[in-house]
């Protein structure tokens, strides 16, 4: 079975690669939150600065511009909405519609903003692997006692893990039935139905199986902590964050 | 020494079905066995109540002389289940991840773990995994994974339900040999099967059960020939009157 997705770590020794999770996901949150009040030199800043990582890490932007065909489209929609939408200077007016100049600019910002932080998004996956997620997110959660931080992170592993299976499961339902010339019913709910069903029992049985093949390997959630380590690196990268992000805002 | 005792199990599900009926079986330590039965005979339910999966409606089991409901920790840290579809005993999302979580949920320190994962990539050939996702490796190698992540637990009895359905030739042939190089390092073997061809030739006893009870029990070689009366397939060499031989040769 092929890769699913580009959208998956890679094993890499780049800059990203070696901080520490939990500094990544302060970086990421900082710079989307910042990103979405940004104005073009703010988003600029940013945009140089993940220009560098990009290239440090060596992301795949090819690859991952085809998994994400689906947001450029999107992008295109906000763009096209914001251009007829926003009242300001015309600069081509059709009929009942006019492209101004504002909407051009407002459209721009936030295809540009939103870019910035499904990019990074993109390289917080690629340089983390998926155990590493799920012990930052345990560990962000630990303070608050009255949320399963460790139950939470496992069904988290557990939904990564078991999506492509059950990906694998719907593709193999749909080929039987399409082998049973399910196509030649033209009513797509019946063919929901048909395709659903079968797949929402296999799911259910399989996750019985699980539960029963966790308990024999004696599932608790008082389980060995994830091991995480903050280095100079991580403090260096956090100052130099700082910085930047000061910069930026006080513009 | 029998490291299993089982006395006069049987086991009842919630549907009112008989799944075991009055079982007694002792194993012994070291031992290689082969359950063989048609589909519903009880193999896979007399199995479950090794480590406490299932637990009895009458009788007892007891693990090294200590009674599973006793001591379910205990039961399932010896014994080591290998279930049918590997696909939904892989919990991991990288093979590493997959083999540390026994190991963790025994709440061993990280120096521990990761020697144990080592241990046990290095005893299934996976180290070069170390970092795949499950769901990119081949039929035999989600197998060897299930295998791996048994032996992080270091288990004395190890269990195998029907390890060889669904792989091919070479799939069989890789986990045959694993099955025999933890048997020669000392674990319990059981392995449940309705297909004798592929395991039987190295196995040092045989049991075949029937509607939840057990209808032979002995040396192989002296009851493979009456199995068939039992809804199991013969291997074909038997049938030939031949010495039946292993699939490694």
């Amino acid at each position: 079975m092929a890769e699913l997705t580009s959208f998956s770590f890679r094993s890499g020794t780049s800059l990203l690669h070696r901080l520490d999770v939990r500094f990544k996901l302060l970086f990421l949150i900082l710079i989307s939150l910042i990103s979405l009040s940004g104005d073009f030199p703010r988003l600029g800043i940013f945009t140089c600065l993940l220009t560098v990582l990009i290239i440090n890490s060596r992301l795949p932007l090819k690859s991952g511009l085809k998994g994400l065909q689906f947001f450029l489209i999107l992008l295109l929609l906000i763009l096209g909405a914001r251009m007829v939408t926003t009242p300001g200077d015309a600069i081509i007016e059709i009929k009942f519609f006019s492209i101004t100049r504002q909407g051009i600019l407002s459209g721009v910002l936030i295809c540009w903003r939103l870019t910035i932080i499904v990019l990074l998004g993109f390289a917080f996956i690629f340089s983390t692997r998926s155990f590493e997620i799920k012990a930052a997110v345990e560990w962000v959660l630990k303070p608050f006692a009255f949320i399963p931080g460790k139950r939470i992170a496992t069904m988290m592993g557990l939904t990564t893990r078991f999506v492509p299976v059950i990906l694998n499961q719907a593709n193999e339902t749909a080929e039987a039935q399409r082998a049973r010339c399910v196509e030649n019913r033209k009513n797509p709910v019946y063919r929901l139905i048909r395709l659903g069903i079968p797949l929402i029992r296999r799911t259910f049985e399989r996750a019985d199986k699980l539960a029963v093949a966790m308990e024999a390997r004696c599932y608790t959630e008082n389980r060995t902590d994830p091991e995480l380590s903050a280095t100079r690196l991580d403090w260096m990268a956090l100052v130099v964050m700082i910085l930047i992000c000061g910069l930026v805002v006080s513009i | 020494m029998d490291i299993i005792e089982i006395e006069n199990l049987s086991h009842r599900f919630e549907d009112g079905t008989l799944g075991l009926d009055r079982i007694s079986l002792q194993i012994r330590e070291g031992a290689f066995v082969v359950v063989a039965g048609p589909n519903g005979s009880g193999k896979t339910t007399l199995i479950r109540h090794l480590n406490g999966l299932l637990l009895p409606t009458v009788g007892s089991v007891k693990l090294a002389g200590v009674s599973v409901q006793h001591d379910l920790l205990r039961a399932r840290r010896l014994v080591g289940m290998m279930f049918q579809d590997a696909d939904s005993q892989i919990v991991g999302e990288t093979v590493y991840e997959d083999v540390a979580f026994g190991p963790e949920n025994l709440q061993l320190d990280r120096n521990q773990i990761s020697k144990r994962v080592k241990q046990a990539l290095i005893a299934v050939g996976l180290t070069d995994f170390t970092d795949q996702s499950p769901h990119l490796l081949s039929g035999g190698e989600k197998r060897r994974l299930a295998i791996a992540g048994i032996l992080a637990m270091e288990p004395k009895v190890i269990t195998f339900d029907e390890p060889f359905a669904s792989l091919d030739y070479p799939g069989v042939k890789q986990v045959l040999i694993q099955i025999l190089s933890l048997h020669q390092a000392g674990h319990t073997i059981l392995v449940i099967t309705h297909d004798l061809e592929k395991v039987i030739a190295h196995a040092d006893r045989l049991i075949i059960m029937q509607k939840g009870q057990i209808v032979r029990d002995g040396l192989p070689a002296e009851i493979v020939n009456a199995v068939e009366t039992f809804g199991v397939r013969a291997p074909c060499a038997s049938l030939l009157g031949m010495e039946v031989r292993s699939w490694l040769n």
